[in-house]
C-alpha cells in the first residue's frame, strides 16, 4: 500500500516540509471484508500473549503449586505413619498434592480479571472497541483467549503438583496414586477446568468492576476468605455454605476422599460453573451497555 | 462523511451534548473547537460508538460506527494518545488494532514508518514521551488507511516539528479527499490547519461555517494609521467606533474601512505615515465568540445559554 508516501514524514530536515503533492490516489472505499470473531480472537490472543503479567502468573503459580505439593507431600507422608486407623480411611492423596489450587485460583483469576482491567487501567479499552465495536465479540473473544491459556496452564499445574506430590509422598512411604489411576485423571483434569472456571470469573469480576485491586481484593474475599470463614458461621449457614458456596462446592474436584456432606466433584464442579456463567452473563450486559 | 444529527447526551441533569447537528466533508480539514468542558470530547465518543447518545444520530458513510464491518478502514481515530499499555511494544499495541480487523501486519510496519516511528517499534510503550505516543496514537488512526480521521488534540506533546508535521499531514490527507476532523485549542495552529471550522459551546452548535467567514463575521476589523498629527486625525475619525492609541502613538481605529480613514486624512489635510487594516485573527475571533459560553465562568446557571447562542 504504497498510497501513504506522499505524505510529509516526521523527524526530516525543512527541505522535506513543502507541502505535500496532490499525488495520492484517492482513498479507499472500505474493501476489506468484514472482520469476525476470528480476527477478534486473534487480536486478543496478541494481547494476553504480550500482557507483561501473562508469563509472571502462569510461572510463578506453577513455581508454587509444585513447592507446595512437594513440601505437603512430605510432611503428611511422614505423619501417615502416626495416624489412626479412622484417619488413615480418609487420607486423601490427591488433595494433598493438589492443594495449591486456593493461591492458583488467585493467579487465574487475576489473570483473566487483568485482560480487561488492565485495558480499562491504560485506556486502551477506547482503542480496543474503535478497532472492534462490537462489544459482545470483544468479550467473547477475551473469553475464550483466556480459557486457551488458562485451561492448558491449569492442567499443566495440577499434573506438576499431582506428579511431584505423588513422588514426595511415596519418598516419605504413605500410599500414593499412579496417574494411571482414574482418580488422579479426574483430579488433575478437573483441577485445571476448576482454575480455568476461576479465570473466567476474574474476567467477570473485571468487567463489572474494572479496577484491578478491586478484582483481586474481590477474588481473596469470594475464593478464599468466605472459605476460612464458613466453620465460623452459625449452623444452618455455615453448612449451606460448606456445601454450595460455588468455590468450595468447585474445589471438590481435587479430593479424593469423598465426604458425604458435600457435593460430589462434578456436582460440585457443576456448581461453580454455573455461577460463573451467571456472572459472565451479566458481565456480558453491563459491557454492553455502559458507556466506554 | 462523517454526519451527526440531533446528537445529544445527558449526564444525569448535565446537558453534555444538545441536539447537535453538523456533517465533515471529504476533501477538507474540518476544525473541532469549543472551550474545555464543551462536549467536544464526547461529541467524538459517540461518532467513534464509545458511548451511547441520549439522542440523535452519528453516522459515517451512512452507518453508525458500531455497525461498520471494518471499522478502522472507514475511520481513523486518536482520542487518547496516553492509552497504551505501557509493558507492551507500539508494534504489538499496533498489531492487536489491526488483527481485528483482519488488516494484514504489513499495515503495522507501514504506519509506524509514516509516522517515523520504526527505530521505536519493538520499545515498551511505557517509555515513550508524549509526542512519540502521539504519533503511535496517529499511528493507530492511519491503520485502515480511512476516508476520514477524527483527531482529538493531536498536537498536544508535540515539538514545533511535530506541530508542522500534523498540519502537512492533515493537509495531504484532505487534499487526497479524505474527510479530516480534528480538535485543538491551539488557535494559531487551527488557523494554519482547517478550512472549515464547527464551534461549539456547552453542547450547542455555535458556528459551521468556513474559517475565513468566521474570522470576517466574529472580529471587529481594524485599521492602524500612523501620523505625526496623531491628534489632529483622531479629532477627524469623529466616526468611527472606537479609535486607541498604542504605545508607539499609533492608533487603532475599529469601525471604518482603510479607504475611508485616507479619505478623511486627505480632506482635512492630514499627513499619513501608515495606513493598514489587521488581519483578525482566529484566536481574537473565538475568544470574542465563546467568551460567555465558557464553562467555569462566575453566571448563574439560568442565563448559561444565551452567550451561547448570541
Amino acid at each position: 500500500m504504497s498510497r501513504t508516501a506522499a505524505w510529509p514524514r516526521p523527524g526530516r530536515t525543512a527541505k522535506n516540509l513543502v507541502p505535500a503533492r496532490r499525488t495520492g490516489p484517492e482513498p479507499s472505499s472500505p474493501t476489506t471484508r468484514g472482520a469476525t470473531f476470528r480476527h477478534s480472537l486473534h487480536a486478543e490472543w496478541i494481547k494476553i500473549r504480550t500482557m507483561r503479567s501473562t508469563p509472571y502468573l502462569i510461572l510463578g503459580t506453577l513455581a508454587f503449586c509444585v513447592g507446595l505439593a512437594a513440601l505437603n507431600g512430605s510432611s503428611a507422608g511422614s505423619e501417615y505413619a502416626d495416624l489412626s486407623p479412622a484417619d488413615r480411611a480418609v487420607f486423601d492423596p490427591l488433595a494433598t498434592s493438589l492443594r495449591g489450587y486456593l493461591l492458583a485460583q488467585i493467579a487465574l483469576g487475576l489473570l483473566g480479571g487483568m485482560v480487561i482491567t488492565s485495558e480499562y487501567g491504560a485506556r486502551t479499552i477506547v482503542s480496543t472497541l474503535t478497532s472492534v465495536p462490537h462489544r459482545a465479540r470483544v468479550l467473547g473473544s477475551k473469553a475464550v483467549v483466556l480459557v486457551g491459556v488458562a485451561l492448558p496452564a491449569g492442567i499443566a499445574v495440577s499434573l506438576a503438583g499431582f506428579l511431584v506430590g505423588q513422588a514426595s509422598l511415596s519418598g516419605a512411604g504413605a500410599p500414593r496414586l499412579a496417574l494411571s489411576d482414574g482418580l488422579a485423571l479426574r483430579g488433575i483434569l478437573g483441577g485445571g477446568l476448576y482454575l480455568a472456571l476461576a479465570g473466567l470469573f476474574g474476567l467477570a469480576l473485571g468487567t463489572v468492576i474494572r479496577s484491578t485491586t478491586a478484582t483481586v481484593t474481590t477474588l481473596f474475599g469470594v475464593l478464599l476468605i468466605v472459605q476460612a470463614f464458613a466453620p465460623a458461621l452459625p449452623g444452618g449457614v455455615g453448612e449451606w455454605v460448606s456445601t454450595y458456596w460455588p468455590p468450595i462446592a468447585g474445589g471438590q474436584i481435587i479430593t479424593g476422599y469423598r465426604d458425604p456432606e458435600l457435593l460430589g466433584p462434578w456436582a460440585g464442579l457443576g456448581v461453580m460453573a454455573g455461577c460463573v456463567a451467571v456472572l459472565l452473563a451479566a458481565a456480558f450486559v453491563v459491557f454492553r451497555k455502559r458507556d466506554a | 462523511m462523517i454526519e451527526v444529527r440531533g446528537l445529544t447526551k445527558r449526564y444525569g441533569d448535565v446537558l453534555a451534548v444538545d441536539d447537535l447537528t453538523f456533517a465533515v466533508r471529504p476533501g477538507e480539514v474540518t476544525g473541532f473547537l469549543g472551550p474545555n468542558g464543551s462536549g467536544k470530547s464526547t461529541t467524538l465518543r459517540m461518532v467513534l460508538g464509545l458511548d451511547a447518545p441520549t439522542a440523535g444520530t452519528a453516522t459515517v458513510g451512512g452507518r453508525p460506527y458500531a455497525a461498520q464491518p471494518a471499522p478502522l478502514t472507514v475511520v481513523g481515530a486518536l482520542l487518547d494518545p496516553g492509552a497504551v499499555l505501557p509493558s507492551r511494544s507500539a508494534f504489538h499495541h499496533l498489531l492487536a488494532l489491526a488483527a481485528g480487523n483482519g488488516l494484514p501486519r504489513r499495515r503495522v510496519d507501514e504506519v509506524l514508518a509514516d509516522v517515523g516511528m520504526e527505530k521505536a517499534a519493538r520499545r515498551k510503550a511505557g517509555t515513550f514521551s508524549l509526542g512519540m505516543r502521539q504519533r503511535l496514537g496517529i499511528a493507530a488512526a492511519l491503520l485502515g488507511d480511512p476516508p476520514a480521521v477524527v483527531f482529538d488534540e493531536p498536537l498536544n506533546g508535540l515539538d514545533p516539528e511535530g506541530i508542522v508535521w500534523i498540519r502537512q499531514l492533515m493537509r495531504s490527507m484532505a487534499a487526497e479527499g479524505r474527510a479530516v476532523l480534528m480538535s485543538s485549542h491551539l488557535m494559531s495552529e487551527m488557523e494554519l490547519t482547517a478550512d472549515h471550522l464547527i464551534v461549539i459551546g456547552r453542547g450547542k452548535l455555535i458556528a459551521d461555517m468556513s474559517m475565513k467567514a468566521f474570522i470576517d463575521m466574529n472580529s471587529e476589523r481594524e485599521v492602524l494609521v500612523r501620523s505625526p498629527q496623531a491628534e489632529t486625525l483622531r479629532g477627524l475619525l469623529a466616526t468611527a467606533v472606537d479609535v486607541r492609541t498604542e504605545n508607539d502613538g499609533a492608533l487603532v481605529v475599529t469601525g471604518l474601512e482603510a479607504a475611508e480613514i485616507g479619505a478623511l486624512a486627505a480632506a482635512g489635510g492630514v499627513e499619513l505615515h501608515e495606513l493598514s487594516p489587521r488581519q483578525a485573527s482566529l484566536e481574537q475571533a473565538f475568544m470574542d465568540l465563546t467568551r460567555d459560553a465558557v464553562e467555569y465562568q462566575a453566571e448563574t446557571k439560568t442565563e448559561t445559554m444565551t452567550g451561547a447562542s448570541r
